[in-house]
């Protein structure tokens, strides 16, 4: 099973990899409060979640070590994933249909 | 101190005892994420049948202040990360400063919440039946802010809980510098941190920005 344990001999390219991450995360918010004022209509849904969905990627796989997290673990926060694009489908299919 | 070093029940070894342990902390992270999701199914359902009026709705939360506070608990999140890696190097010290900066933040961001859940119940936001503002009185506005007020006080619970973690787990780094447990110990409440910050990414544009 692999360790999730990062590279203690590194601690200097963790830890910018680390800043480089909250960068990212942070210019995507500002991307994401730019758009909802630039007024896309239908788009400006779909696109804040696409851009809430990358930043909660970059959360899971750098700051939570998912990249190098055990197999289980990854299953474990994978299927609570998958159960709750199912649940969102369900309930949006669920009002569209009625 | 070395707390850790010895294997204890079921385990063989220290390594098996703290994969467990991560294991665990997933599988808890995943229902509280459960947990989220079905409010979330609603404030979508409901969003799908209102949403002109939800559109409304969001033009009155204080979006400063959510947006200050997306911020604030991005930042907060990498401070645990960075305070988890000082302690996998073995450096107490600057994992506590770590944790205790991302305590400040998370403090932080409890009181701006404060402030708007103080500003909206002056104009009369309220959830449920006490719901008084003049201004947005159409079918739905009422439902808004009911789950307004369930997501972000659910959403502010678990940053509470997250405080006494972090401040419990800030004064054991300091108390005991040296004690073998400490890098798994940061870890499982960085993951905890983390997992609240997951659910404010998604808040954020939810009940702030989208229009």
């Amino acid at each position: 099973m692999a360790s999730p344990v990062p590279d203690p001999l590194n601690p200097g390219r963790e830890t910018r990899r680390l800043a480089l991450t909250l960068l990212a995360l942070l210019l995507l918010a500002g991307i994401s409060w730019a758009l909802a004022h630039v007024g896309l209509g239908a788009w400006s849904t779909p696109l804040a979640f696409a851009i809430a969905a990358v930043k909660a990627g970059a959360v899971a796989l750098i700051f939570m070590r998912l990249s190098s997290g055990t197999t289980a673990a990854r299953f474990a926060l994978a299927l609570a994933v998958a159960f709750i694009v199912l649940l969102m489908i369900a309930v949006v299919t669920d009002i569209q249909l009625r | 101190m070395a707390t850790s070093s010895a294997p204890s029940g079921p385990f063989a070894d220290v390594g098996e005892r703290e994969e467990a342990l991560r294991l665990a902390m997933f599988v808890f992270l995943g229902s509280e994420l459960l947990l989220f999701a079905g409010l979330f199914a609603l404030y979508v359902g409901y969003r799908v049948l209102y949403p002109a009026v939800f559109a409304r709705a969001v033009g009155y939360n204080e979006e400063w202040i959510g947006s200050t506070n997306t911020m604030i608990l991005l930042t907060s999140s990498f401070l645990v990360a960075w305070a988890e890696l000082r302690a996998r190097c073995q450096d107490a010290r600057r994992a506590a400063w770590g944790m205790a900066a991302a305590w400040l933040l998370g403090l932080l961001f409890l009181a701006l919440k404060f402030l708007e859940y103080r500003e909206h119940w002056e104009r009369g936001i309220r959830p449920g039946a006490g719901y008084a503002f003049a201004a947005l009185q159409q079918p739905g506005a009422s439902l808004f802010f009911t789950l307004y007020y369930l997501l972000t006080g659910l959403h502010a619970l678990h940053i509470v809980a997250g405080l006494i973690a972090i401040a419990v787990l800030t004064l054991h780094l300091r108390r005991h510098p040296h004690d073998a447990g400490n890098p798994v110990r940061c870890e499982l409440t960085a993951l905890y941190w983390h997992m609240v910050d997951l659910v404010w990414i998604f808040l954020w544009p939810a009940l702030y920005l989208i229009r």
